[in-house]
């Protein structure tokens, strides 16, 4: 599913959390929307998702706009958004917060195979299957919120922070797991203060600062942009890196 | 004696129930304390009258239609007032409390305020181990019994007990799964509002139909929510056995009088000493 976004504004009150945001994501490709915290990055996936409203713009799902739909039809129409903080349900057990994201679809086969390729993708799930939501460790809640949202067979697959707080193992672990989402042909569009992790994923990235979209470009060239980093990511962990290895000043 | 009161407590225990999970159910997915629940059951026990007076249907036939009716005016309700103060805790109490104030008022009109007679559809008792057992009141737990399993089993196993739940702990990731919260609302208050109404319809055939049996009503359940922690089922459910067996203890032992005072007692020490109620989570 390619997804178009034109001049979107969203505010939050009377503050623009995001101003004329113009991006493409082209059918069965990965994207990211980097930045620091608070740049509005989460507020253009609540945005696409329909869970905040648009000041202006629109947004095109296959050169349809959906910027007027409602959540619900917008998730039948085969988007799925991963939140951030992964808000599971927390009094389901994990197979029910699973069995929810596949809550539109009527085929129980398709369903089925679908858990069973879930829990393969992140065996530790199937392992915890009968364990409540709020029981779970943060890594194991991001890996529900991922199975969850593709539960629903998208066609758009919006990840607002996998990464966040996760230890570098686990990090590791859902880069392999986006890849192979990603592999299936969904588009995905992710969210991600760790620039380098999202880049080496993505086809295409996207920075965003205060709101404002300051540079679209294919993710290897801004992986090789040192000055980006320090511009407008951060605290971006390989810059963090950087910093620790070299020598204390005197 | 001791087996006497094992028997009352487990009837009553029963009824509880029914009435207490309507109102948990209600309040736990659209966070509403419906202060008109126990006017939903006294909607039930005058569907039941009129049914059997107007129309001359048998009991077991008026028994669902009863709660059908309960559960039909809910849906009204929810859709006409309570939508619009979803979210917002004060505003639907006293949306239910003008509703409650209205329905018994209508009541009162139509029916005036003297007691009702229900045919029982059973009559004697049976004895067992030195207990006897009323008949009507064994078929109303029975039954009572029988819709909470029910109830349980949706919750738990349907595709529309996973969309309340859904609603319930999260509205907006609902959303997220494609769940329309305004479409999950009128259908679980509307569930809420018929086990009220068969309620109603369980209890009127043993204590006849009359004006003011919604507040008794709203009050056990009322207790029975603080008790076990509003919107918490299993809550509920522990907490409407631990109701019936002080009442029918205390009653048998001294009078009810005094176990209305004691199961007061008990609500204000467990908001003192656990304000989430024995189950619930703050």
């Amino acid at each position: 599913m390619r997804l178009e976004l034109q001049e979107v504004s969203i505010r939050h009150g009377a503050i623009a959390a995001v101003l004329g945001v113009s991006l493409t994501v082209e059918s069965g490709t990965v994207a990211a929307i980097l930045g620091a915290n608070g740049a509005g990055k989460s507020t253009i996936m609540r945005g696409i998702a329909g869970l905040v409203p648009l000041h202006a713009g629109r947004i095109l799902i296959d050169g349809r706009a959906i910027e007027n739909l409602p959540t619900e039809q917008r998730i039948r129409d085969g988007i799925a958004l991963s939140p951030e903080g992964r808000r599971l349900f927390p009094e389901m057990s994990v197979h029910d917060n699973l069995v929810c994201g596949a809550y539109l679809r009527r085929d129980q086969t398709g369903v089925r195979a679908d858990l069973d390729k879930v829990y393969a993708l992140f065996p530790r799930l199937a392992e915890r299957r009968n364990s409540l939501g709020r029981n779970l460790s943060g890594g194991e809640q991001q890996m529900a919120a991922i199975g969850r949202a593709v539960m629903a067979r998208p066609r758009l697959l919006l990840l607002d922070e996998p990464s966040l707080g996760l230890a570098p193992a686990v990090i590791h672990v859902m880069a392999n797991a986006i890849r192979r989402i990603a592999a299936t042909g969904v588009t995905v569009l992710l969210v991600e203060q760790n620039s380098h992790l999202a880049l080496s994923l993505s086809k295409t990235g996207h920075v965003l600062e205060s709101g404002r979209l300051v540079r679209s470009a294919p993710a290897a060239e801004l992986l090789a942009d040192a000055d980006l980093k320090r511009a407008y990511l951060g605290d971006d962990p390989l810059a963090l890196e950087s910093l620790a290895a070299s020598p204390p000043p005197v | 004696m001791f087996q006497q009161f094992l028997v009352v407590a487990g009837l009553s225990s029963a009824t509880y129930m029914l009435i207490a999970l309507g109102f948990t159910l209600i309040f736990g997915i659209m966070r509403v304390v419906n202060f008109a629940h126990g006017e939903f059951l006294l909607i039930g026990a005058y569907a039941v009258f009129v049914a059997q007076h107007q129309f001359g249907l048998d009991y077991l036939v008026a028994l669902p239609l009863a709660a059908l009716v309960a559960g039909g005016i809910g849906v009204v309700a929810e859709r006409a007032l309570f939508r619009r103060f979803t979210g917002d805790e004060t505003g639907g109490m006293i949306v239910g409390l003008a509703l409650a104030i209205a329905i018994k008022g209508a009541v009162t009109i139509l029916f005036g305020v003297d007691s009702q007679p229900i045919a029982r559809p059973f009559s004697g008792s049976i004895e067992v181990a030195g207990a006897f057992i009323p008949r009507d009141q064994l078929f109303a737990a029975g039954v009572a019994l029988v819709m909470v399993a029910l109830i349980w089993w949706l919750l738990n196993h349907s595709r529309l007990g996973l969309a309340m739940r859904a609603v319930a702990q999260a509205p907006e990731v609902a959303r997220l799964q494609g769940i329309t919260p305004w479409k999950t609302y009128p259908v679980a208050f509307g569930i809420g509002c018929a086990l009220a109404g068969l309620a109603g319809a369980l209890v009127a055939p043993i204590y006849g139909a009359e004006p003011n049996m919604g507040e008794a009503a709203l009050m056990k359940a009322f207790i029975i929510v603080v008790l076990g922690g509003l919107g918490s089922i299993p809550g509920a459910l522990v907490a409407s056995c631990l109701l019936a067996t002080i009442d029918s203890g205390i009653s048998i032992l001294f009078n009810a009088t005094i176990a209305a005072l004691v199961s007061f007692a008990a609500v204000i020490l467990v908001l003192l000493v656990r304000p989430a109620g024995l189950l619930g989570r703050s």
